[in-house]
């Protein structure tokens, strides 16, 4: 495929500071999954590959958690309340660490004392079990998804940058009223002559078409309105999920920091040989660390099943968002917590950046360029330390 | 550091082959020939190869006849629909005696919704003894499928693929459908004059030659009857977050969004571009026809317009006739895609083409299904003489309603013209 050329000419600087904020929400999904991995290899050395089947595990224990609270397909409540966001929420995060502590005491534990690529062989042997086999007990085709009728923040907040231009505002309003009343006059008259809106008479014609040319007069107007100003809009089920992700950081950030187990954290990713001389029980850790990597994955799994409306969930969800989380890692450097957040939004901002430069053919394929230039010229990633390593 | 640069090496390594694992899926459908989305059905007849290979002779008591249609996956709706219609076909035509005082035996294949694993259940179908294939609905599985054919010389009728340039494939490809060069043009057409739209923009899957042929044959007409295609942004089949394509095509005001991909990815991009607030009408084409969409379009999708082959609530006898039969075999379900009526249709004319087949061979029986003319088919009558294997028919465009008001409805009947 050809490069499109319109990349300089066509650049829409209209559009830059909402699809910054779409990527930085988009972003706070790569950031929780990047966190597994992160926190995995700080205390490990492995790279989790099955962390994105983990994170697809998460995004299925949401859809089963909504259907047990009655929003089944065709079938769906119709209102929601915070409080079964909340139990989709728990209930994802509880699987998901399930799914993590299983994962690491059958498959990763009695590789532990091989060498390190045996269970990263492990790993993307067991990734790739879970995404095939879970095709024959998972719903997958067709791919179900989850009502978004249980999500009750529905609509947008909107940011103005600056405002509307006033007289714009004011024409397009005063047309938006002519193209009401021809379209009150044509809908009567389907309404009083009983015929088919799509086989008209002469009279229907003319009216139908005039009311469609006040329509246009009344967009093109209200359009120009809005091009005068500058907004961002913001749905509210995905600011919720922003938010969300910054109060599980400053937890997991507390428990990291100011917690006994998170100090035991610190010393078996520090040295795990000393760590464990020095009486701290590392299989306790190493499972801590799963349940915790695990429980972000499952809520990042479920805020993005649930928010970003309609998203389709097969045994395939977590592979490229997996990946994408993956080289986030490694660009804030792996095994540095902070630094995995910052990776998480960078993926979500370069890849809207990317559709907004006109490529949207070459979305997913940014994460692995940029996989590329981190390790040709920072290997140790944004905020990582490239320390000598003990072999 | 030496090492953790070993290490990250290799899991990059690592990650780059499961994204490539990821990617397979699409990679032969994508290398389908581009650009030739609105040919003439002359100028197609005129480029078909004929295949000199000898194909399948019948051997025994049995005609072995194969439909391929997508059993798992995404498209597992149209798979499972197109096969039972042609179950019943099959099961009908036995019933009357068979041909020749010999039976015919449907053999299966499952195209699994990718487009390789369409070709290597042709290429099994054909080495079991089949004389003629019928499937698929999705173009750039049935492109596969026809390659493979062309190799053997067996005959082809596809259920639903409406690619335009599909049956230049050779002489051997024949369809029961309309194609994208009158779907795009239909569409273009109740745009522009019934819902009066001038400023429309585009959503092409290109993973799918489907969605790329139908989005140009839609943009040519549409620009040609005076309208304006404002932008065109890309995705691919599977991805789930379409806010950045949605918000460059919101910045241009459309008035109207083409949406020529599958239903997969249709029901979220409707729902994600009404929370980005492009609250204009939604239309595509045949790619829609499953309730799988409601499921996955939620109230966004609801009003939205669709092209499609027939209508479950039409009156002509063939399709109160077809209902019941499947009623009968199904537990009183109507089927809930058309391709259960174009499956049945492609089996039953294959069938009936073996009734005046000169010998039970596949190069007989493509001789016979090219002479096809009038045959009353559930989704109206179908001729494949001089046509190039592309019957003209005609589309019907109907509304996206709730599942209590029946999924799609009726609105309005195009007769087959040419642009």
């Amino acid at each position: 495929m050809t490069l499109p050329l319109h990349l300089v000419a066509g650049l829409e600087m209209a559009t830059l500071p909402q699809q910054v904020a779409n990527g930085i929400l988009l972003g706070s999904i790569y950031a929780l999954i990047a966190l597994g991995y992160t926190m995995v290899y700080g205390v490990l050395k492995l790279i989790n590959f099955a962390h994105g089947e983990v994170f697809m595990l998460g995004a299925y224990s949401a859809l089963f958690a909504s259907w047990w609270l009655g929003y089944t397909p065709n079938n769906a409540l119709s209102g929601s309340s915070p409080l079964n966001l909340f139990l989709m929420l728990g209930f994802s995060m509880f699987a998901c660490s399930v799914v993590g502590v299983v994962i690491e005491r059958f498959a990763y534990r009695p590789m532990r004392s091989q060498p390190r690529i045996a269970s990263l062989i492990t790993a993307i042997g067991l990734s790739l079990l879970l995404q095939y086999g879970g095709q024959l007990f998972l719903p997958s085709a067709p791919a179900p998804n989850i009502d978004s009728k249980v999500n009750p923040y529905q609509g947008n907040v909107e940011i103005p940058l600056k405002p509307k231009d006033g007289a714009f505002v004011a024409k397009a309003e005063e047309s938006a009223k002519l193209a009401t009343v021809s379209k009150e006059a044509f809908d009567t008259y389907i309404k009083t002559s009983g015929r088919d809106p799509f086989n008209l008479d002469n009279e229907g014609l003319a009216l139908r078409n005039a009311s469609q040319e006040k329509e246009r007069e009344a967009k093109a107007l209200l359009d120009k309105a809005s091009d005068s100003g500058l907004s961002i809009s913001l749905p509210k089920g995905q600011l919720i999920m922003f938010f969300t992700t910054l109060v599980l950081m400053a937890i997991l950030r507390y428990i990291v920091l100011y917690t006994r187990r998170g100090r035991a954290m610190r010393a078996v990713s520090h040295d795990f040989d000393s760590a464990a001389l020095m009486g701290i029980n590392v299989n306790s850790i190493v499972t801590f660390t799963f349940i915790l990597g695990s429980a972000l994955a499952g809520a990042g799994a479920m805020m993005n099943a649930t928010f970003l409306s309609g998203t389709k969930i097969d045994t395939f969800f977590g592979m490229l968002p997996g990946v994408k989380a993956f080289v986030a890692a490694v660009l804030g450097g792996i095994g540095n917590i902070p630094g995995a957040v910052l990776g998480g939004l960078l993926m979500g901002v370069a890849e809207t950046l990317v559709v907004w430069a006109g490529y949207d053919a070459y979305r997913d394929a940014v994460a692995f360029v940029i996989l590329i230039v981190v390790l040709l010229f920072r290997p140790g990633g944004l905020l990582g330390s490239a320390k000598v390593e003990k072999v | 550091m030496k090492q953790i640069e070993r290490n990250l090496w290799t899991a990059a390594l690592a990650a780059v082959a499961l994204g490539m694992i990821g990617c397979g899926g699409g990679d032969t459908a994508t290398k389908a020939p581009e650009g030739t989305g609105t040919e003439t059905p002359a100028a197609a007849a005129g480029a078909r190869p004929t295949p000199t290979a000898e194909g399948n002779k019948v051997a025994g008591d049995t005609i072995k006849i194969g439909i391929i249609g997508s059993l798992s996956g995404d498209q597992k709706p149209w798979g499972e629909d197109s096969v039972d219609g042609a179950k019943i076909a099959v099961e009908e035509f036995n019933a009357a005696g068979g041909v020749d005082g010999k039976k015919v035996e449907l053999l299966v294949g499952d195209s699994a919704s990718k487009a390789e694993q369409a070709k290597t259940a042709a290429e099994k179908l054909m080495s079991d003894g089949v004389i003629g294939i019928v499937g698929e609905v999705a173009s750039g599985h049935t492109i596969q499928i026809a390659k493979a054919a062309f190799a053997k010389g067996v005959p082809v009728v596809a259920v639903g693929a409406t690619r335009t340039d599909l049956t230049s494939e050779g002489t051997h490809v024949f369809r029961v459908c309309y194609t994208d060069a009158f779907q795009g043009p239909v569409m273009a057409k109740f745009a522009y004059e019934e819902l009066g739209l001038r400023n429309v923009a585009l959503m092409t899957d290109n993973k799918q030659p489907y969605s790329q042929g139908l989005s140009k044959s839609f943009n040519d007409y549409f620009t040609k009857l005076g309208g304006k295609i404002v932008g065109e942004a890309f995705y691919e089949s599977g991805q789930t977050q379409f806010s950045g394509q949605l918000t460059e095509l919101k910045a241009k005001n459309p008035d109207g969004l083409f949406l020529s991909g599958y239903f997969t990815e249709v029901g979220p991009i409707a729902q994600q571009a009404k929370a980005a607030g492009l609250n204009v009408k939604y239309l595509g084409g045949d790619g829609w026809d499953s309730p799988q969409l409601l499921v996955s379009g939620g109230e966004a999708i609801l009003g939205s317009y669709f092209c499609n082959h027939f209508n479950n609530k039409e009156s002509r006898p063939e399709v109160a006739a077809f209902l019941s039969k499947w009623k009968a075999a199904k537990n009183g379900k109507e089927p809930g895609t058309t391709m259960g009526a174009l499956g049945y249709d492609a089996t039953k004319m294959l069938l009936e083409a073996l009734k005046t087949s000169k010998a039970m061979d596949s190069k007989a029986l493509t001789a016979a299904i090219e002479s096809v003319e009038n045959f009353n088919g559930v989704s109206g009558s179908i001729t494949l003489k001089g046509q190039g294997g592309n019957p003209p028919k005609d589309a019907l465009v109907v509304e996206v309603r709730p599942e209590s008001e029946g999924f799609q409805v009726f609105k309005k009947r195009y007769a087959f013209f040419k642009e």
